[in-house]
């Protein structure tokens, strides 16, 4: 139950108001998982005048400002393909519209197609106060420390990598039950995330030598058996998405 | 707070608490076209409204987060045209085209779906299908299956361009191919691209129309819907639409646990709370036995159920009632209700339920029986039907098919969730102001439930947000109506999303086992089917939708040669009490759980046997003059009645099916199922075969009244409940017909148990046949004294006296065969006012003594990844024979509607449970029904006949396309890989599985 709402002009003020002990206070993007009826007491502080919603290509980085919607990314040219699909797979268009960036990243769980994506690309994030960059793939293992005084004020991808997105669902719109993103940088470094199960997507392989990438993935699902799909399921299917996603990034 | 939205071009400013959602705050203030689908996660989109323009739902915001930002509503798009002396810029182009084509169905989530087709086409004149498939996917419609909303924005797109577009209007184009019998061909285009929805700017579906309806003035016309120009402006409508002073909100404590008995509860600490109203419990309630199964009386089926008891059968059930002056308190008061439980043994698996010395459901001494009902054994109804001689049948055949077959709980996911306001009105009776499919159920089945008389009780049935069977359970009016009773306040219900799934009715789930005798030659010698029935907690519906799982798809096959005159059929079931939440009534009403086993198994039998798939079937199928085999056998759990089937459009519905489809093309033929640069992707096309049935004959009644008014006008009241399919249309057209004047003079007042005559309601395929007919007759009546007052009028104004058999009713005039005559307004105010006064008004009843079987040939088209399973649907052809089609825009509507639930049927849709009962799927996220950016292409053919029973030929329409479509995506996808799979849905793993095994066809032959 929302308590306060906040709308801060400046992100000194933001981060003041985060910083507080009483009441229980958090950021809020768009909205859309904050904005539902729940027990818990809060208080939130809206960003959307602070305009962190700009994507910036520089150089191989392409900087997604925090609260940039999906949609905007899935209408960006700065985007390769297969990252505005995903940006287009997590939700519907009308969430799109106002669901951000690091929202997303924030309560996705392990069948979110954005995260996998940007978990294969090494995605960083970046915390206020500080500009503190801490990587995707350590973050969401711990995403509960990461409550009070701070917020994402920017998402930086690198854009020199190819990725690639397979994924197994019921429908083509359907949240899908495997999930494997692929990415592959000039250099050869290859990273593969899996997902479609779980609290957040898993790194499977992160190296120059993608040969053992197929057996990293199975070993991944090796335990994903949940009320969608068995692990022997997934475990198979994903190592054929694997095949597939490291032959379209050129490995 | 404070905040000032800018609401369609105007600031307002409004005290709103921080928690508020934008939704919550528009509804507050009276902004109803803003609609909600009781969703916490935005997933229904019946609540967007353009917020700068682009659509977002309201549902999904703060009220605050929307300051500073532009909204728009539906409210500001467009109105109508001619209000008195007042004239308008009338509606938007966008509003109007969905009118005209039929993209209205319930009109939930039109609002949203104009709001986001306006934000499109201000950007995008002229988009493409893809594109505005894309721009309506953000908004979940369970009616129409998106072909008429995106054929609209198509339309409104090319108008506003200036271009011209089709009529819709007028009689039924027949393009000449259709007629003297030949098949349509597809074109190449249809061939090569099952991608593309073939969706364009023309709406009307190929019908091949019945010659006996070339005189029709207004039969098989597509006229708009009498209620979209309301619908489309997002008036307040519904049931939720409403401003009550001092009305609470209720909210329902649910049982955490699958069985258990109360040991103690106490509600004190909830009553204190300040703002509440009222806590009720079971100790609090009268203890009545009852069903909440709308039927007509007396119920056939146990009374098993009581508004609030000492005990609890499934996760979800009901624990208390809460009234308070908002949903936050009342939610607070449900967590300060202190229960304890004495948790039991639950039954979570249908095929323990019977077992000696399980745990018992239904313990309670005031159960009431239904014929073999036996809480004993946990047994809410038995059926046993045998036809001819089952076991002579299988030692005459050559060789014996046995499988089983099993399908899944699944949801109705009406957009507008269950939803009811009570309040005592000025004469201290109790309105009942509910989104149900059978009001007069609702009065006589709540009046001993709430100690009233049923004349104390008025249930009002506004607009329905869709219902699809959902709403013809009796399922919350009595939650309000007791908090109303205890408090003297008008209550609000409203279920959210995750009630739906949780403590609403559902499809039962059966385990059905087949077992076919057939020749050599394909001639079926027996068939029989043994069914199990998980009803969940409560004996809802069990009995008479199992029956209809017999009664229809086991009537289909009755074999050929000696066997077509005596069929030998076996049609077994045992519906059992599980601690799953209760099955109900969903559109099909068993039928599809019938067919998926049936048509599957057809499959099998014919490839094994060597034999052409649809050959096999028509080889089988009924005939035209025969008897329905299970007419003398089976009737709702009532007497049952033989008849004859005089009108079977079946082999034409194959012919033109398959045409359509381009079957002769694709079948067995190896480079179509191939697809080049992806050897891992097979296409693969299938078929399957339906009948269901057209309303209950000898048991459910229709009625309806007709009032001429002096301006020529007529008052339409009918019983009958329009739950978005059309009916109060159709209906007026009938009446329509009759009267010679346009349906625009036709004022349709439905559903309302004080206004309007009865009727059994929106059940049963019988609206259009059962109330159709009645409204005929009561125009007919009405039609005999125009006539004979028209004859009196023409005679008194000189020439030859003219006999009233010789007036002839049309285009608003009564006319002689010489030409004179008057008009219908000018008969009405002769009758009223001038000479020998009297109302012309005419009351008619209907009863059938048949239901004669709408039938259908169902193709579809699959592309399966035989390396994950992955299937996609490409393509849904279906042929049906529903005799006349008294509309064609609302009828295929109807088919493509009911094609888009039974795709989900077939591919994503479950009610999966976990071993404490409770579901995986509380939100339309997880439990995925289709949007409109991943439909496939939806194609409908009407082949009409001339069923005699009815005056206008009319067959039913509504639930045959939830039949076919599940089997003959099972048998596509067994085409394109091998795959068979006997459970639906067919999921990725599922395919993969039976692709990895690779079974044989299910013969032990």
């Amino acid at each position: 139950m929302i308590i306060e709402y906040h709308r801060p002009q400046t992100l000194e003020s933001a981060l003041q108001l985060l910083g507080r002990d009483e009441p229980l206070t958090l950021p809020m993007g768009g909205g859309t998982v904050l904005s539902r009826p729940g027990r818990e007491r809060y208080a939130v502080v809206d960003l959307q005048a602070l305009g962190l919603n700009e994507i910036v290509s520089e150089g191989n980085l392409l900087r997604i400002g925090a609260l940039s919607a999906l949609q905007q990314l899935f209408e960006s040219d700065a985007l390769q393909p297969a990252l505005r699909a995903a940006a287009h797979r997590e939700t519907s268009l009308n969430l799109r519209q106002v669901s951000t960036v690091a929202g997303t990243l924030v309560v996705s769980d392990g069948r979110s197609i954005f995260a996998t994506a940007l978990l294969a690309l090494d995605a960083r994030l970046i915390w206020q106060p500080q500009d503190r960059e801490i990587g995707l793939g350590e973050y969401l293992p711990l995403r509960e420390n990461f409550r009070g005084g701070r917020l994402i004020s920017e998402v930086r991808v690198p854009s020199n990598p190819r990725i690639e997105i397979e994924t197994v669902a019921r429908s083509p719109e359907d949240r899908p039950i495997v999930i494997v993103a692929a990415a592959k940088w000039p250099s050869g470094r290859t990273r593969v995330a899996v997902g479609g199960f779980g609290a957040a997507p898993m790194l499977a392989m992160d190296g120059t030598e993608p040969a053992g990438a197929v057996q990293a993935v199975r070993q991944a699902f090796s335990s994903s058996s949940d009320q969608w799909a068995t692990a022997e399921y997934r475990v198979e299917a994903a190592g054929i998405l694997t095949g597939r996603c490291l032959e379209q990034v050129g490995v | 707070m404070r905040v000032t939205l800018q609401i369609n071009g105007k600031s307002n400013e409004w005290e709103i608490a921080p928690g508020d959602r934008l939704l919550d705050a528009l509804r507050a203030h009276g902004v109803f076209g803003v609609k909600d689908g009781g969703c916490r996660e935005g997933e229904c989109g019946a609540c967007a409204v353009l917020l700068d323009g682009r659509p977002a739902n309201s549902c999904s915001m703060l009220a605050a987060q929307a300051e500073g930002h532009s909204i728009q509503t539906i409210e500001a798009v467009g109105e109508h045209p001619e209000q008195g002396w007042k004239k308008t810029a009338g509606l938007d182009v966008i509003q109007q085209a969905f009118v005209e084509t039929g993209a209205i169905q319930c009109g939930y989530c039109t609002p949203a779906q104009v709001l986001a087709a306006k934000s499109l086409l201000a950007k995008n004149a002229s988009p493409s299908e893809a594109e505005v498939r894309e721009a309506l996917s953000g908004v979940l419609c369970r009616c129409t299956g998106y072909l008429k909303p995106v054929q609209a924005v198509l339309r409104a797109a090319a108008t506003l361009r200036g271009e011209a577009v089709p009529s819709i209007s007028g009689a039924i184009p027949a393009p000449p191919e259709l007629f003297g019998g030949g098949p349509v061909e597809p074109s190449e285009d249809e061939i090569g691209s099952a991608d593309l929805a073939n969706t364009g700017v023309g709406v009307l579906p190929r019908v091949v129309v019945s010659p006996k309806t070339q005189n029709f003035q207004t039969v098989g016309r597509a006229e708009v819907k009498v209620d979209a120009v309301k619908l489309v402006q997002g008036k307040p409508a519904f049931t939720a639409d409403i401003e009550k002073r001092g009305m609470l909100v209720a909210r329902v404590l649910h049982s955490p646990v699958a069985h258990a008995r109360i040991k103690r509860i106490d509600a004190a600490k909830a009553r204190e709370l300040p703002g509440v109203a009222a806590v009720l419990t079971w100790q609090d309630l009268p203890r009545v036995v009852y069903s909440t199964a709308g039927q007509s009386d007396p119920t056939p089926g146990p009374l098993d159920m009581f508004s609030l008891d000492n005990k609890v059968r499934f996760v979800g059930d009901r624990v208390a009632f809460v009234a308070a002056e908002t949903e936050e308190i009342a939610d607070q008061a449900l967590r300060l209700i202190e229960v304890e439980y004495e948790e039991l043994p639950a039954v979570l698996d249908p095929a323990d339920a019977m077992k000696p010395g399980e745990v018992i459901l239904h313990d309670e001494p005031e159960y009431v029986n239904f014929g073999e009902s036996d809480p004993q054994k946990n047994l809410a109804a038995q059926i046993r039907i045998d036809i001819g001689s089952v076991e002579k049948g299988f030692q005459e055949a050559d060789k014996i098919y046995e499988a089983e077959y099993e399908v899944p709980k699944v949801q109705q996911a009406h957009i507008e969730p269950h939803v009811v306001v009570t309040y005592w009105d000025e004469d201290d009776r109790l309105v009942i102001r509910t989104s149900t499919q059978v009001p007069f159920h609702v009065r006589r089945l709540m009046a001993p439930v709430l100690k009233l008389p049923i004349k104390r009780i008025r249930v009002i049935k506004p607009r329905i947000g869709g219902g699809f069977g959902g709403k013809q359970e009796v399922l919350i009016e009595d939650v309000a109506a007791h908090l109303t009773i205890a408090t003297g306040r008008p209550v609000l219900y409203e279920y959210t999303r995750e009630e739906e799934f949780t403590a609403s009715r559902s499809r039962h789930p059966m385990r059905v086992r087949m077992k076919t005798g057939v020749k050599l030659d394909g001639t079926i010698t027996a068939n029989e089917m043994h069914a199990l029935v998980d009803t969940g907690a409560y004996g809802c519906h069990g009995l008479t939708v199992t029956g209809n799982t017999g009664h229809k798809a086991m009537a289909l096959y009755v074999g050929d040669g000696p066997y077509r005159q005596a069929p030998n059929i076996r049609f077994y079931a045992d519906i059992v009490y599980t601690n799953h939440p209760p099955a109900g009534a969903f559109r099909g009403y068993g039928a599809p759980q019938g067919f998926w086993p049936l048509e599957r198994h057809m499959e099998k039998i014919a490839r094994d046997l060597g034999l052409d798939s649809i050959d096999f079937r028509l080889k089988n199928a009924l005939r035209a003059g025969e008897l329905h085999p299970f007419s003398t056998a089976w009737s709702e759990g009532r007497e049952p009645s033989p008849e004859i089937l005089h009108t079977v459009g079946l082999e034409d519905c194959v012919r033109q099916g398959k045409a359509a489809a381009g079957w002769d093309q694709k079948y067995r033929n190896p480079a179509w199922h191939e697809v080049p640069g992806k050897p891992h992707l097979r296409k693969g096309i299938g078929m399957a075969l339906a009948m269901h049935g057209t309303a209950i004959p000898y048991l459910d009644m229709g009625s309806a009244s007709i009032k001429m008014n002096e301006d020529g006008s007529f008052n339409l009241l009918v019983g009958a409940t329009d739950l978005g399919t059309g009916s109060d249309t159709v209906l007026a057209q009938m009446a329509s017909e009759v009267l010679g004047v346009p349906v625009e003079d036709i004022v349709v007042y439905s559903s309302d148990t004080d206004f309007t005559p009865f009727d059994k309601g929106a059940y049963a395929s019988s609206t259009t046949y059962i109330s159709g007919t009645a409204v005929v007759q009561a125009a007919q009546k009405v039609a005999d004294r125009l006539r004979v007052r028209a004859a009196g009028m023409l005679t008194a104004r000189g020439g030859a006296p003219v006999a009233p058999e010789q007036i002839r009713l049309a285009g608003r005039q009564a006319a002689a065969p010489d030409g004179r005559n008057v008009t219908i307004a000018e008969i009405g105010r002769e009758t009223l006012h001038y000479s020998n006064q009297e109302q012309i008004m005419g009351v008619a009843s209907y009863v059938s003594p048949s239901s004669p079987p709408p039938f259908g040939a169902q193709f579809a088209e699959v592309t399966v990844d035989i390396q994950t399973g992955q299937v996609k649907v490409d393509q849904l052809v279906m042929a049906v024979d529903s005799g006349v089609i008294v509309n064609p825009v609302t009828a295929s509507g109807q088919i493509e509607g009911g094609m888009t639930q039974a795709l989900g049927y077939a591919v994503s849709e479950e009610m999966v449970y976990d071993e404490r009962g409770q579901v995986r799927e509380k939100n339309l996220v997880d439990y995925h029904i289709f949007r409109a950016n991943e439909m496939p292409a939806l194609q409908t053919l009407f082949i009409e006949t001339y069923e005699p029973s009815h005056p206008f030929g009319v067959k039913a329409v509504a639930e045959i396309p939830m039949d076919g479509v599940a089997p003959a995506v099972g048998n596509a996808i067994l085409d394109a890989c091998g795959a068979s799979v006997d459970a639906n849905p067919v999921t990725p793993e599922r395919i993969w599985r039976a692709l990895r095994s690779q079974e044989a066809p299910g013969s032990n032959g």
